[in-house]
């Protein structure tokens, strides 16, 4: 029984954070104040890593904030989790495309290879990782971001980025190359 | 570097190659440890990737949430989904009775209690410019009286004073309901005490505040992204909430 707890998600915290959705839903401010809480490091680390650190807090602001405006659509058909980080990703696709750097992102940019420096030998290799990652072209930045750490699939960031296919998998290939040659100095 | 094949070790690595490219690129590892190098490397960045943590922002960014919920104001980046009064160029897929629907909502509630704090009051109709006497009248007067200057609309929904005396209760169905429930309740056991044209308003409120809800309800089955339809559901709801809560407290103070 247990078990079948821990898989279902089913656990007292779980419990506690469907009870918060639905008081916040209701207008409970501290309700989503916890809400907030247990999720802002995955969502800050999303529009980190999406967007780059200078722009990480506004944009986490304004996702939470649309939650806020959005909660009544909630249904509870998948896990708030799942209903929240796929609303922060829509977010973090507007805010790009209200830069309408979209499309230039996704040129084959040839400089872009010595953007990404190698890794100094240091000990704080996640740190250096995720700074790895900021480094990346934007456009090969956000679909390895989606795919590698987030695990979308290809054809599901086409339709969110709306792109082809075949350009999310060059995307992601060129990204992944270019942390090869980050990883290569560890 | 063999640029043919590492090109397609990304692929390869997702699974995303037909079998006869799969053939062959596994044929191609078979004879070059460059590809194979290169093979480990991409694998080594997404093992990397996958175990990245998620990490706490540096400073707290709730405090500026909470302004912004709390004034109600809209996210600054353009294009964001917002509700209908912050937003004077949005299209909305509303039917006239909806919308003839929420205007009656809007005249009925706050005329109708307006009214009827009017008639309760010695002083007639004088007594809505005049202090209410009783607390009960004073939070009838404040909150809906407010509703008449700011119109029926989701940022009335975070004015404080309102939201104070709004009963504290998640909007979730089973909630919803029981607090509903509660409250009915509680207002048919006070019912005599009222005089008949107030509970002839409250109930006529009640049941145009239904009729939105099953509207808003109805809509959103048809456009559940419309987030305006969604505030004008959760707004009607509190509202409910709040009307029931108001007569109950009515109810009990003419006890």
């Amino acid at each position: 029984m247990t078990a079948v707890m821990t898989l279902s998600g089913d656990t007292p915290a779980t419990r506690g954070l469907e009870s918060d959705v639905a008081l916040a839903a209701g207008g409970d401010q501290s309700a989503f104040e916890r809400l907030y809480r247990a999720h802002v490091a995955r969502i800050h680390s999303l529009t980190r890593r999406m967007l780059g650190t200078q722009e990480a807090d506004e944009v986490t602001q304004d996702i939470f904030v649309r939650t806020w405006q959005k909660l009544g659509q909630f249904r509870g058909e998948s896990a708030f989790s799942t209903w929240l980080h796929r609303l922060a990703v829509n977010v973090v696709i507007e805010r790009r495309r209200s830069f309408a750097i979209q499309r230039e992102r996704m040129s084959d940019d040839p400089s872009a290879l010595d953007r990404v420096t190698v890794a100094p030998a240091r000990a704080d290799l996640t740190v250096d990782f995720e700074q790895a990652i900021e480094q990346l072209p934007p456009g090969a930045r956000e679909i390895f971001v989606l795919h590698d750490v987030e695990g979308y699939k290809h054809r599901e960031i086409a339709v969110m980025l709306d792109i082809a296919t075949g350009t999310s998998k060059r995307q992601l290939h060129r990204a992944r190359m270019l942390l090869r040659k980050y990883l290569s100095g560890e | 570097m063999h640029e043919e094949w590492t090109d397609q070790l990304s692929d390869y690595l997702d699974g995303e190659l037909p079998a006869d490219e799969r053939g062959a690129v596994e044929a191609h590892l078979g004879s070059c440890a460059l590809c194979v190098a290169v093979l480990n490397d991409l694998k080594r960045v997404v093992a990397r990737a996958q175990s990245v943590d998620a990490r706490l922002p540096q400073a707290d960014v709730w405090a500026g949430i909470a302004d912004r919920i709390e004034a109600g104001r809209p996210a600054a980046e353009p294009g964001l989904a917002m509700p209908f009064s912050w937003r004077g160029a949005r299209r909305f897929a509303f039917t006239l009775p909806q919308l003839a629907a929420a205007a009656a909502l809007l005249m009925a509630v706050s005329g109708g209690i307006a009214w009827e704090v009017a008639a309760r009051s010695p002083e007639g109709l004088r007594h809505t410019t005049s202090a209410p006497e009783t607390a009960s009248e004073r939070e009838v007067a404040q909150g809906f009286g407010r509703d008449v200057a700011q119109g029926f609309s989701p940022a009335s929904g975070t004015d404080p004073i309102a939201a104070d005396r709004v009963v504290p209760v998640g909007l979730a169905d089973a909630q919803y309901d029981s607090a509903v429930a509660d409250l009915e309740h509680a207002l048919e056991a006070g019912r005599s005490r009222l005089d008949a044209s107030t509970i002839a308003i409250v109930e006529h409120n009640l049941q145009i505040i239904d009729q939105a809800i099953n509207q808003a309800r109805e809509a959103l089955v048809t456009d559940p992204a419309n987030s305006y339809l969604s505030s004008h559901l959760v707004e009607a709801r509190r509202r409910k909430l709040d009307l029931l809560r108001r007569a109950t407290a009515l109810a009990t103070e003419a006890n």
